[in-house]
Order: C-alpha cells, then sequence, then structure tokens
C-alpha cells in the first residue's frame, strides 16, 4: 500500500508519474524475465520445473518470457522518446549536474563515501543522483542493449544464422545467461540493498512508488539538488522544475 | 613434481580431441558447402505417399544387385538429430528414390517417386532426415498412414497469416507447390489430392515449398467453383479491430481497417485533448503541466484506501450496471443483453489471442481460435443472439412502445443500426460460410443460428462461394465503421459513463446532484 496521508509539508517531489509508472513496468518484467528465464536454464531443478508447470509448459514460458522482454524494451524507448520530449518540449539538458551523465565531482564522491564510511571525513554531497544511482540507470540502459541483441538472437535463431556464422548464436546464449546472472546479481545485492537497507529508508523505500521524499532526507542525501531547488532566492519556474529532470 | 606431466599430457589429449572434431566436421555437410556436395544423391529425401488409397509398395526384387549388408545396416534407428545421421537415415531412402526409374502405378497411371535434390529445395529442409517428416514409412509393408507431419517441428500460425477456417487445411495444400488440392470427406480437412479430377496420380515428387503468401497461392482453392469449400474471393486476415468481438492478431491488417483504427484513435486524442482544454488543479496554460498534476492526482487516488471504493464502483455500477437496474428493470436487461454479450465477446477473444500468442500448440487456443469448435461456436452463437435480441428490445422500445421518457436523437439511431447490421450480416456471414466450407452437420451444428441459416441457404442453388466474399466484406466494413464511429457518437458513452462514474465516487458527489 502506498502512501495514503495528505500532502506533507515535509515532502517534496522527486519522480514525476511517468517515472514511476516505468520503473513500476521494469520491476514487474525484470522480475518476470529472471523467473522465467532462470527456470528454464536451470531445468534440471524441481523448482524450476514446479515454475514452468504453473506457466503452462516450457514453450508457455519461453513465450512469457518473450513477452517480458518486448515490455521491457518497451520502457527502453519510451525514456529514449521522452529523453527527446525533455529536450524539445521542456526544453531540457541532457548534460550537467541534475542528469545521469557521469562526472568528475562522482569520482570524488566515490572517494569521499570510503572515506566517510571509515569514518575518515564528511558524507558526500551527492547532486540529484549519486553515483550508485547513476550506476544502476546506466547499467540497466546498456544491458538491456545487449541483453536484447543476444534475446534477439536466440529468439530468431533462422533468420540471424542466415547472416551470421552458427556459433554466434551459441555465444549470444552464453552471453545472454552470464549477463543475466549478473544483471540478477546487481539487482539483488547492490540495488536492494543500496536502497532499502539505509537507516532512512529502511524497511521500503518509497520515493519511487510515490514519488515523493521528505525534505530532511532530500537535504541529507541530495544537498546538490536541495541548493539549487531551494536555496536560491529566485522562484523556479514551472518547466525546469528539477523533479522532471530524471533523466 | 607429479604435475608437470599432467600438463603436457592434457594439452596433447586436448589437441587429440580437437582433432578429431574437427575430422568428423569436416565430413558434415555445411550449408554452405552444400552446393557442391560431390554425391547429391545422398541428400535427397523420399517421395511422400500419394494421399488416396495408400497401398502397399512392391519393394524391388532386385535386391541382388545391392551391396550385402547386416542387419543392423536396415534395423537401427539413425540419430537423426546430427548430420551424419541424417545421412545415414537418407541413404536408405535413397537407395530406391535416387533412382529416376522410382515409380508407382495408380489407376493404370505411373507415378514418379523420383526425388532429385533440386527438387528438394534449400533451406531449411535439406538437412532434415526424410523420416523425420515421413515419420511412419520406414517399415513392411512400405506404406504412410499419417502423411508427412509438419507439426511435430512447426507451430500453427494464427490468425495474421491465415483466417480461422484455415485450421482445417492441412500444411501442405499452402506450403507445397502442387496445385490440386481436394476436400477429404472422412475428417473434412482440406489435403493435396494423390490424383486429380481425371483418376491421373499428380507428381508431388517436388519437395520446394511454394511462395505461401503470393495471392495466385491462395488461387488454388480460392476462385469461382473450387471442390474444397474456399470462397471464391481472398479475403484479407482479421485486424485488431475484430478483436473486439472475435479472436485476431494485434495487426492493422487491411488499409481500411487500419485507417478505422488510426479515426478511432484520433478521435480518442481529440477527447482528451478537449477535456484538458479546462484547467487541472489551478493550471490555465501548460499542457505539460495540466498531465503532469492530472496524472498526479490519478495516481495519488489509485494507490489510496479510495482505490476499494473505485474497485466497488467498477464491479457493481459499471459491471453489473446498479445504476441502471435501479431507474428500470426493462433498460437494466436491454443493456444488459446487449453490453454483456459484447464483453463476454470480447474477454473470450481477448483471451484466445493471448493463449495462443504464449503458446500456439495449446489445445485451449486452439479450440477458442476455431470457429467449427463445439464450445467456440456455441458460445459466440448464443452471445450474438444476447446482442441481436438486445437490439430487437431497443427497436421495440424506441420505435414502437416509445415511452414518454425516451428521446431518440439521431445519434441513437445510428447506434442502434451499427450494431443490428453487424450483428444480422454477421450471422448471415456464418450461415454462408457453414454451408460453402461444407461443415459436417456433427461439427456445424454447435453453431446453432447459423447451421440453421446454412440449411435454409443450402435449399437455394446460388453460388454461395461468390456470395460470401461480399457477405464478409459488409460485416467488416459495418465493423470498421462501428470502431472508427466509437469516440464520435453515443458509443462515446463506453468511456464517459465508467469515468463520470468513478470520478463522482473518488471526489463524493452526492446522490442528488449526480449526472
Amino acid at each position: 500500500m502506498m502512501e495514503n496521508s495528505p500532502i506533507e509539508n515535509d515532502a517534496v517531489r522527486r519522480f514525476s508519474v511517468f517515472h514511476r509508472f516505468l520503473h513500476i513496468f521494469v520491476m514487474i518484467s525484470f522480475t518476470f524475465l529472471a523467473v522465467t528465464g532462470f527456470s528454464l536454464s536451470f531445468s534440471d531443478q524441481g523448482w524450476a520445473g514446479l515454475v514452468v508447470s504453473l506457466l503452462g509448459g516450457a514453450e508457455s514460458a519461453a513465450g512469457f518470457h518473450r513477452f517480458c522482454a518486448a515490455l521491457f524494451y518497451l520502457v527502453v524507448v519510451s525514456h529514449l522518446i521522452w529523453l527527446g520530449y525533455f529536450k524539445v518540449v521542456l526544453k531540457g539538458r541532457w548534460t550537467g549536474s541534475h542528469t545521469m551523465i557521469p562526472n568528475a565531482t562522482d569520482w570524488e564522491n566515490i572517494l569521499q563515501n570510503f572515506r566517510y564510511i571509515f569514518g575518515k571525513g564528511e558524507p558526500p554531497l551527492f547532486n540529484r543522483f549519486s553515483y550508485l544511482e547513476k550506476i544502476d540507470y546506466w547499467a540497466v540502459l546498456l544491458g538491456m542493449q545487449s541483453m536484447g541483441v543476444t534475446g534477439l538472437l536466440m529468439w530468431h535463431p533462422e533468420a540471424f544464422s542466415a547472416v551470421l556464422p552458427g556459433y554466434a548464436i551459441n555465444i549470444a546464449n552464453e552471453f545472454h545467461f552470464h549477463e543475466a546472472i549478473l544483471a540478477v546479481g546487481y539487482i539483488g545485492v547492490v540495488h536492494m540493498t543500496a536502497t532499502h537497507l539505509t537507516p532512512e529508508a529502511f524497511p521500503l523505500e518509497k520515493s519511487i512508488f510515490n514519488g515523493r521524499i521528505a525534505r530532511r532526507r532530500l537535504k541529507a542525501e541530495h544537498p546538490g539538488e536541495w541548493k539549487d531547488r531551494y536555496a536560491p532566492t529566485a522562484p523556479s519556474e514551472g518547466t525546469t522544475d528539477p523533479a522532471d529532470a530524471a533523466s | 613434481m607429479k604435475t608437470k606431466v599432467i600438463v603436457p599430457a592434457a594439452l596433447g589429449a586436448a589437441f587429440l580431441l580437437m582433432g578429431v572434431l574437427l575430422l568428423t566436421k569436416s565430413e558434415a555437410p555445411s550449408p554452405a558447402g552444400a552446393v557442391s556436395q560431390p554425391e547429391p544423391a545422398v541428400v535427397a529425401v523420399a517421395a511422400p505417399e500419394p494421399m488416396e488409397a495408400p497401398a502397399p509398395v512392391e519393394l524391388p526384387a532386385s535386391t541382388a544387385e545391392k551391396p550385402e549388408r547386416a542387419c543392423l545396416d536396415c534395423h537401427r534407428y539413425a540419430n537423426i538429430n546430427t548430420n551424419e545421421g541424417v545421412l545415414a537415415a537418407n541413404g536408405m531412402c535413397n537407395e530406391c528414390h535416387a533412382d529416376p526409374a522410382c515409380d508407382r502405378t495408380i489407376n493404370g497411371h505411373k507415378a514418379s517417386l523420383h526425388v532429385t535434390p533440386e527438387e528438394l529445395g534449400k533451406y531449411p529442409h535439406e538437412f532434415v532426415a526424410c523420416v523425420q517428416c515421413h515419420a511412419d514409412v520406414a517399415r513392411s509393408p512400405h506404406q504412410s498412414d499419417a502423411g508427412a507431419q509438419c507439426r511435430t517441428c512447426h507451430s500453427v500460425h494464427g490468425e495474421k497469416t491465415a483466417h480461422a477456417p484455415h485450421l482445417r487445411v492441412d500444411c501442405q495444400a499452402c506450403h507445397r507447390r502442387s496445385e490440386v488440392v481436394r476436400l477429404d470427406k472422412t475428417d473434412y480437412r482440406v489435403k493435396l489430392a494423390g490424383v486429380d479430377a481425371d483418376g491421373k496420380p499428380v507428381d508431388l515428387s517436388d519437395h520446394r515449398l511454394a511462395e505461401a503468401d503470393s495471392e495466385d497461392n491462395c488461387r488454388k482453392c480460392h476462385q469461382a467453383d473450387n471442390v474444397v469449400g474456399a470462397p471464391a474471393a481472398i479475403l484479407p486476415a482479421k485486424s485488431a479491430l475484430c478483436i473486439l468481438c472475435h479472436p485476431a492478431s494485434l495487426a492493422f491488417g487491411h488499409p481500411i481497417f487500419a485507417l478505422a483504427i488510426l479515426i478511432g484513435v484520433a478521435g480518442v486524442f481529440l477527447t482528451l485533448r478537449f477535456w484538458l482544454q479546462g484547467s487541472v488543479e489551478g493550471e490555465e496554460r501548460s499542457m505539460h503541466r495540466k498531465i503532469d498534476l492530472g496524472a498526479e492526482a490519478v495516481w495519488r487516488t489509485v494507490f489510496s484506501r479510495k482505490f476499494f471504493s473505485m474497485l466497488r464502483v467498477l464491479f457493481l455500477d459499471i459491471l453489473l450496471q446498479r445504476r441502471i437496474l435501479k431507474e428500470s428493470v426493462a433498460r437494466w436487461s436491454v443493456h444488459s443483453l446487449i453490453y454483456t454479450a459484447i464483453l463476454a465477446r470480447f474477454a473470450l477473444s481477448l483471451l484466445a489471442g493471448i493463449r495462443f500468442w504464449f503458446d500456439p500448440e495449446n489445445p485451449m487456443a486452439l479450440a477458442l481460435m476455431d470457429k467449427n469448435h463445439g464450445f467456440t461456436g456455441f458460445i459466440y452463437d448464443l452471445l450474438g443472439l444476447f446482442i441481436l435480441a438486445g437490439i430487437v428490445w431497443v427497436v421495440i422500445r424506441r420505435y414502437v412502445v416509445k415511452p414518454e421518457h425516451v428521446v431518440t436523437e439521431i445519434a441513437d439511431n445510428v447506434a442502434v443500426a451499427l450494431i443490428g447490421l453487424l450483428v444480422v450480416f454477421g450471422f448471415i456471414a456464418e450461415g454462408v460460410r457453414i454451408t460453402v466450407s461444407q461443415i459436417p452437420p456433427e461439427l456445424g451444428i454447435h453453431s446453432f443460428i447459423g447451421y440453421f441459416l446454412s440449411q435454409l441457404f443450402s435449399l437455394s442453388d446460388w453460388n454461395w462461394q461468390r456470395v460470401y466474399p461480399w457477405l464478409w466484406w459488409i460485416h467488416a466494413l459495418l465493423g470498421a465503421a462501428f470502431v472508427a464511429y466509437l469516440p464520435f457518437g453515443k458509443m462515446r458513452h463506453m468511456f464517459n459513463t465508467p469515468l463520470t462514474y468513478l470520478i463522482e465516487d473518488v471526489s463524493g458527489v452526492k446522490r442528488e446532484k449526480r449526472v
């Protein structure tokens, strides 16, 4: 159940409805992709047999896997279209401190964070997106391209082996499988712990679901964004609200 | 010390293994090298058994000319999943079928069973064992009961490329080049014919695949006065708009359907634009902000406790039409007959489409796709009858009884006429389809209205094969008009009314003030 309280004075918007929507789609399709994909690769395991039979057999599970893959890629395409909309209609910027583009500050932040973790300094002053969030973003955006290409090769082996040598399908299979383990491992270990297992957010980081974040948390976790949005005395214009700038 | 010995030994073993692998690989044919295959006869495939009256073929008595062989040369099952196994298995078939003199006699005429590599065609069947498809011929007596099997490897394709009636057509009838087709009266399937109309055998040794997409290929059956019960014209596949009432693909289909869908979608966008003319939460100008604020409000409402109250409205007021029932039982009955039946047909069609997409071999998906299946034929006819009954009731109320409070506008007439004609022509087209396709009574009877009509039609000696395409087009164009008209006319209430109910519920409008 999502947050149901009236707009707290203490909360500001961090993610637009569109981005919450995309995240839910990615979340669901990623989970089903992992469940169906691993059930098919580890087919000799008991749990895999159970999952596959629940989905109506191996063919059906494979169909479901491809459906979720198409859904996932639809999110990627929607995001890219949104980037165009952000640039052209909202007159936003693709580069800069509020965007997902990595910059030198991120490297500083990583070092500063390690100093902080070992008790040798202040916490780093993250901007709108911390380096971990940038890694999350680029891992998905780039990872989806390679998963998409290798997946397509296995989806239509006849068509691709007319152009590529036959062993390309086997290579694609290996890549797809190992990258899947990498992706699930990364999401399961890094993404989950880095978002939910923090004292401020535990047990559940809700801001990607209700789009809101407490002012004091924004100030503590994204001081750079806080400074740009609330510190300047000039009133912020509607279309340049950084809440829309989640590129 | 020991490990130093093991490493070179392991390396040596690896090289040996690689050498063996390379050697075996060079023996196997590769797609690129197939053209220059030194012994082309090796990859030939056995001819299919002529489909009619399969009689055991006398194997040549001249086995003395053949080389000496051990029992296991024949009595074994080669692993046809490997290229070596395919070559070994095909070698047996080719002992006879590579011989130009290989033939059989049907009705006093000789039919060639000689298969050449050129006639076998290219990819993908070039490297498939004969017995992979002709699964039941390697036995004594040498004959086939089932014919060549396609669906052990291939799954049946859906509405996009072929209509549901093609579920009663054998794969070979479209995908092989032979032009002679017949309707098998034992299982009512359309098949390739082994003999032509004069009883002469048809040469089926050419294994190349036909261009199944070309219209010329469709005209094998789809021409005037064909014997297999196909309509005399080639009709397009169903479009995504048909999924309101029939299982259909998600393709646009024929340009007319695509246009109808585009008009419908454009209408929805125009309506949304009209709605967004007003201010949203105080925002007057920026469309981006209006959509943003509106979406935020919807999001917050859906993910709140109000969700359950919305669910209640959805079930009671929208699905079960409680508010109409409170007004008048007659009105509720009329409305439910039409609306529930269309909704049920939509749900069934969607289920069939989704199930088929995930697993084309699923028996339930195939049953729901097949118009002649007992359940599908019955339930679609019954639901169609409900819609028709509702429309008839509406017509009586509006134009005969004329209660005072019922005001009939032009938009009402258009809506009633569209749905009514759509259903009437649907039933007529179904009846003619059953007449034309010669569906046996035990199958056709499930579509009780269509079958009844087909019996009526068969009393006349009209050429129904020529009539059917006209009926199909009238029904399809009415359907296209219905979808294009959805966001403009009376049908708009399908979206407006539920939305109004939900908004009233969420914003707490009192009953007296409801519109």
